[in-house]
Formats: structure tokens, C-alpha cells, sequence
């Protein structure tokens, strides 16, 4: 228990004795209760008592009857001053005759009375005491929420470190076609923005939002960008991803939190993109022509159910010249002004159909509007503009190959991998990420496998869809059968009941290059005799087949596709050393 | 998602005369400040009704927290069934705002909402 300081300003010895011996006594009656005796300290004057005041701290300053008599007013404020934000009560002696009507009393708390009824004194001082000891322990709690609110403010910021890490493996910095803008409303967010790309060069986006804000949102991110990071650039397909995320979050989740996530992949190439939005304000595409389309929620926030209907709820979309997509959380739209009106759907609508204007960009004009219209900042922020079709996007990640470069010199090998996918396998499950972790490890693997993930993504893709599944590319040829195709695709594929894809590799070192063949076989009844009319869309599979392999081989009346790449130098001796980045096999198709 | 800083909204309870249901009703801002008084309106009905209704007539808005309450309700629902019999949840009166919210988050799958 801290000890009471008592501090007697009194010139008069006597009456300062007579001062601490009522002091004594109360301080012996109070100890039988356990309390620390009351320590006193006599000082002549307020000169001397400020003099000493920091260093002896007292809980109760008592001027004598001689001092009361000279107290001035300038010392009794300093007086005041010094005790700072703690209650230092300052009590003055008063003969009985001068405690009714006296002039000298102000400035001080209260009086005691000369001469001195001892119970009357202690029971003043007693009160006096606990006031005191009430006063303390309400700083010691502030002192201590203090302390506590400090570290925890460090502890977030160490958390914000591993956060912040945790998108370093982002490529949201590699392409001008990405703008984003994350504003966290605490320390940490509970909005997560991810990138990356999968092996065959689709890149995937992802924008989430927790429930909450804070530490208790940013844990989430843990897993969500562990399992999207370790996943995508593997080859895992888009929906596969998509339901390990709901699973794992939804075990471990608390019941009441959960993630409202929109993620979407992008084919550079073949211009398409699947969209799955799980409880996210709608994104938005602008087409060039300004046409505005929202791409409304169409599944529970992740986290809710363990069950899911992920292959239902993407959408997809075909990509044209110009289309933007804007990518938003809820923190914009529910951005309030001080008469708690929401920014709303409509005003930002607005602004992405008004487009740039004198200068400023559709999404800078967001960020301005947003932050005027909001007097204070309620919620985590975050807006995400990507141009759709710009050409980074397509250029294959030449610099990283570069770089990557001394990796690719060792011996490429020779070998060979068969596999047989039954339905089963073909229904739910998705070869390839395993098929090309198992190629990632063979010798030289490096020079190949872009080429390597695209040809056989084409090609299995064209097994299943067209020789499995009998699917028919010609409906991809309107907008609404593009939609339809992925429709059925995944109908028809969850109740898939037979059929097989067989996948065969052989790799082969020539010295200084080497080839691989890869042929894909499936249960459909083959390619058609006579080449028929496609849609624009729906011929891009085999032509990107055709700029990645030196031949391309297929019968009519057999499903099976013969592919061959080539590195290296299988033309010339001579270029051998050149930058692997630059492509040296040629296009020799057979027949389409 | 938001945590408002409004302490202006209430819950209010009652079983009306039939006594098979339980209707709950959130007045103002449906959000974590409600929490407390949220799970204290269902917790405290023993036995617990054939249905939970919570009333949103009143309800200005309803942030993540309010959806992860709900979800706490679906789930007591299932903690207190017995003999094959579970207490279901409905959400009635919801104003334009409100049943936006609800359906962006696609809830209609998981409660009806009428």
C-alpha cells in the first residue's frame, strides 16, 4: 500500500508539534486496520515546501495556524500546479473564532479547527485518505491502459510487418494495367489485395474483406494469401482455389466472422475473364464505348458454409479493346459525412461513367470525392482499376526468365510420364498443378515450362471440353452462348459418369536443345472430318497452340493431338547461347 | 467492414400471444455495439421458440458484425434442437437498404427473408 505523505508548513515549532502529534495518533489508531502509518515532513514556509514539493511528493499538504495567516495566493496555485493532475487536497488550521467568515480561507479545500478535537480530525483525514488512495489507483489504471495501449499499438505494428510481407510476392507492381489503392482505417487491414500469376501466364486478382477491422480481420489474411500465393502459381485452377479457401476459412474462422471476397482471372490471350464475387459490392467493367456492367454477389461471403457453389456463382466474361474493371470494398460506398449519409453506389457510378476529366483519372476523381464526402474515416478503403486488355499483360515474363537464366543451363534428359485420368478424376479433380509439379522437378525443366503449362492447359482443356464432355466452341460465338458454354461446362462436368484423357510425355536431350512431345488422347469421338466455320473466340485455343509449338498434329476421326516443343537450338548449331527468352521454335502445323 | 460509433440502437424482445415464435427487434444501426444485448435476446427464452423472427422494420443499416450475429443465431438454432426439431430464423420488414445489404451478401441463401 503506498505510505500517505503528510506536508505541514508551520514556522511555529510548537504548534507543528502539536500538528504531527495529531498525526501520531491517527496514525495509530489506523494501523490496527492494516494501513501504513501517515509519514510527515515539517517545512517553515511555502517558499520551502514548493522547494521540496517534486522530490517528496505528498498526498496532503496542511498549512499551520501561522502559516494559513500568510499564505498567498500565487504560492497556494503553484502549489496546485505542482500536484499536476492528482488531487493534493490543501487543508488550512484555523483558530474558532476565524473558521466562521474568515477572509483567508479561499484557495484552500478545507479547515480544521483549533483547538483540535482529535475524532474530528481523523475522521477528516481518514476521508481525506481515501480520496486520496481512490485518486491514485485512477492514475495507476491510466498510467497502466497507457502503457497498455502503447503495446499494443507496437504489437500491431510488428503484425503490419508480417502483413505487409505477406504481399511481397504481389505483381500488382509489374504492370502499369493495375492501379490500386488500399487506405486501412487502424493499423492493420482487413482488406487483402493479392496478384499473381498462374504458370500458363492468367493473372489472378483477388480483393477481400474481413468482417471487422483491425488485428481480428487481419489474422484472416494469414491463410487467405498463403493458400492464393502457394496455389495460383502452381497451376491450381481458379475454382480449386476458390473452394480451398472456403474450406480453410471456414475452419477456422470464429462462427461470426467471415470473408467477403471478389477474385477474378484474367487470359491475356484467349481475352477472358472468370469472376467470382462472394458478398462484395459489385465490380464494375466500362467498355470503351462507356457502357457500365456490374458484376453483382452471387455466393455467400467465404467462411459461412463448408459447402459451396463456387462452379455455379463464377461468371465469365469475354474481354474486349478498352474494358476496364473497378474493384471496390464496402468502405467506399459506406463512406459517411457527418450527417451519416453513405457515398452510395450511385455517386460512385457516376464518377466511373464520367470517366478522366481535365486531367485526373476516373480513379483519382474516386479517391477525391470519397475523401471529401467522408468526414471521418469509418472503415478500411480500397479501389482496384485494372485495364483489362493492355499489352503488358500479354508479354511473357521476359525479364524473369532472363534473370532465372543460369538455372536453365542444366542437362535437360531424357524421360517419359503416361497418365490415365478416369472420370472420377476428370469430375473434381485437377491434373494438372500435379502433372506440372512433377515436370517442375525433372532436369532442365526451367526452358520450358511456360510453353509447357499453356500447350498442355490447351490441350487437356480441349479434351475434356470438346472430346469428353462434347461440348460444341461454336456457342462461345455470342456474348450469351459464351456465358452458356461455362454454364454447361460445369453441369455436365459434375455429373460426368465416364470417360478418360490420357496424357503422354517424352522429353529428349539433343546436345545443345531438345524437344518435347506431348500427346493428349481422350474417350470423345475425335475431330471432325470436314474443319468447320469457327467463331473468332473460340479458334484462339489451337493458334496460341500453334505460335508455342514447332508441330501440331491431329486426325480427323481421332481425338488424339500430337504437340512437339522445341528449345534451344534445334536450327542452328550456332545460337545456342542466345537469351532464352526469345522464342527459336518455329510454327509447323499439320492440319486444325 | 465497419464497427459504427453510434450507441443510439436498441433491441427489443417479445413473444407474441401464440407463443411460438420469438420476434426480435433492432431499432437504429444493427452492428457490433448490439452484440451483447443481440445474444442476451434469444439466449434468455427457455424453452427456446419454434422460430426466432427478427423484425428489421427499424432498422436503419446492418454492417458485417450484424451478418456474423445471424450467423451466431443459425447456430444456436442447431446447439438447441432436439428430437429432429430445429428452431428456424426469419428475417422480416427489411427496408430497401437493408435487404440490398442482405442480398449482396447472398443470405437469402441461408435465411428466408420476407
Amino acid at each position: 500500500m503506498p505510505s500517505f505523505r503528510v506536508l505541514i508548513i508551520e514556522r511555529d515549532t510548537r504548534e507543528a508539534a502539536e500538528l504531527r502529534a495529531q498525526l501520531e495518533d491517527w496514525e495509530y489508531t489506523s494501523s490496527s486496520v492494516a494501513a501504513s502509518p501517515a509519514e510527515t515532513c515539517t517545512v517553515d514556509d511555502a517558499g520551502l515546501a514548493l522547494a521540496i514539493y517534486q522530490d517528496y511528493q505528498p498526498s496532503l499538504v496542511i498549512f499551520g495556524p501561522c502559516a494559513s495567516k500568510t499564505a498567498e495566493k500565487v504560492q497556494l496555485r503553484q502549489l496546485r500546479q505542482y500536484s499536476g493532475i492528482e488531487p493534493v487536497p490543501i487543508l488550512f488550521v484555523l483558530d474558532q473564532k476565524e473558521a466562521s467568515g474568515s477572509p483567508n480561507i479561499d484557495g484552500c479545500d478545507d479547515i480544521l479547527v483549533r483547538p483540535y478535537s482529535p475524532p474530528l480530525v481523523q475522521l477528516k483525514l481518514a476521508s481525506i485518505r481515501r480520496f486520496c488512495e481512490f485518486g491514485r489507483s485512477l492514475m495507476a489504471q491510466r498510467d497502466r491502459m497507457r502503457r497498455h495501449h502503447a503495446d499494443f499499438l507496437q504489437e500491431q505494428a510488428n503484425a503490419r510487418e508480417i502483413f505487409g510481407n505477406l504481399g511481397n510476392e504481389s505483381c500488382l507492381d509489374d504492370t502499369p494495367a493495375i492501379r490500386y489503392h488500399l487506405s486501412p482505417r487502424a493499423v492493420l487491414n482487413g482488406d487483402v489485395l493479392a496478384a499473381t500469376h498462374a504458370p500458363d501466364g492468367k493473372l489472378v486478382l483477388m480483393l477481400g474483406d474481413f468482417a471487422g477491422h483491425g488485428l481480428a480481420a487481419a489474422v484472416g489474411a494469414v491463410p487467405l494469401t498463403s493458400i492464393f500465393y502457394s496455389m495460383i502459381p502452381r497451376g491450381f485452377s481458379f475454382t480449386r482455389v476458390l473452394k480451398e479457401i472456403n474450406r480453410k476459412l471456414h475452419d477456422i474462422l470464429p462462427r461470426q466472422m467471415f470473408c467477403c471476397l471478389a477474385m477474378l482471372e484474367l487470359d491475356p490471350r484467349r481475352n477472358h475473364l472468370r469472376l467470382l464475387n462472394a458478398g462484395m459490392p459489385s465490380p464494375c467493367v466500362k467498355s470503351s464505348d462507356g457502357k457500365l456492367r456490374l458484376l453483382e454477389s452471387r455466393h455467400l461471403p467465404f467462411g459461412v458454409l463448408a459447402a459451396d457453389q463456387i462452379d455455379s456463382a463464377v461468371v465469365n466474361l469475354r474481354v474486349y479493346p478498352g474494358d476496364r474493371l473497378f474493384l471496390w470494398s464496402d468502405g467506399i460506398h459506406e463512406a459517411r459525412n457527418k450527417c451519416g449519409e453513405h457515398f452510395g453506389e450511385s455517386r460512385l457510378l457516376e464518377l466511373v461513367q464520367d470517366g478522366d476529366h481535365s486531367g485526373e483519372s476516373a480513379f483519382e476523381r474516386i479517391l477525391i470525392a470519397v475523401n471529401a464526402h467522408a468526414s471521418q474515416q469509418h472503415d478500411d478503403l480500397s479501389l482496384v482499376e485494372m485495364d483489362l486488355a493492355h499489352g503488358s499483360l500479354l508479354r511473357p515474363r521476359c525479364e524473369e526468365m532472363e534473370n532465372n537464366g543460369n538455372r536453365k543451363g542444366g542437362r535437360v534428359g531424357e524421360w517419359s510420364i503416361n497418365l490415365r485420368l478416369a472420370d472420377s478424376e476428370l469430375r473434381s479433380g485437377d491434373p494438372l498443378p500435379h502433372l506440372l509439379g512433377v515436370l517442375a522437378q525433372m532436369p532442365g525443366a526451367a526452358r520450358f515450362q511456360e510453353e509447357l503449362a499453356i500447350s498442355l492447359g490447351e490441350l487437356f482443356r480441349n479434351a475434356l471440353e470438346h472430346g469428353v464432355l462434347g461440348l460444341d466452341s461454336s456457342l462461345k460465338c455470342t456474348d450469351e452462348g459464351f456465358v452458356h458454354y461455362y454454364d454447361l461446362m460445369a453441369e455436365r462436368r459434375s455429373g460426368l459418369s465416364h470417360g478418360w484423357i490420357e496424357i503422354s510425355l517424352r522429353c529428349r536431350d539433343r546436345g545443345r536443345g531438345g524437344e518435347l512431345q506431348l500427346e493428349v488422347e481422350d474417350s470423345g469421338p475425335g475431330f471432325p472430318h470436314v474443319s468447320e466455320q469457327k467463331g473468332v473466340y473460340s479458334g484462339r485455343g489451337l493458334s496460341l497452340l500453334k505460335t508455342i509449338c514447332r508441330e501440331l498434329e491431329t486426325r480427323p476421326g481421332s481425338s488424339r493431338v500430337r504437340a512437339v516443343i522445341e528449345w534451344g537450338s534445334g536450327v542452328a548449331p550456332g545460337q545456342a547461347g542466345e537469351a532464352p527468352g526469345e522464342k527459336t521454335v518455329q510454327t509447323r502445323p499439320r492440319s486444325v | 467492414m465497419v464497427v459504427s460509433d453510434r450507441f443510439d440502437s436498441r433491441v427489443f424482445s417479445e413473444v407474441p400471444d401464440d407463443g411460438n415464435a420469438l420476434v426480435i427487434r433492432i431499432v437504429g444501426n444493427f452492428d457490433f455495439n448490439m452484440h451483447r444485448e443481440f445474444q442476451r435476446a434469444y439466449r434468455n427464452v427457455a424453452p427456446p421458440p419454434k422460430q426466432f423472427i427478427v423484425d428489421l422494420s427499424a432498422t436503419d443499416h446492418l454492417d458485417s458484425a450484424a451478418l456474423g450475429m445471424l450467423l451466431l443465431l443459425r447456430d444456436y438454432c442447431v446447439e438447441v434442437s432436439r428430437e429432429g426439431f430445429q428452431p428456424d430464423v426469419e428475417l422480416v420488414n427489411a427496408n430497401a437498404h437493408v435487404s440490398h445489404i442482405l442480398s449482396v451478401s447472398n443470405f437469402d441463401r441461408i435465411f428466408s427473408i420476407r
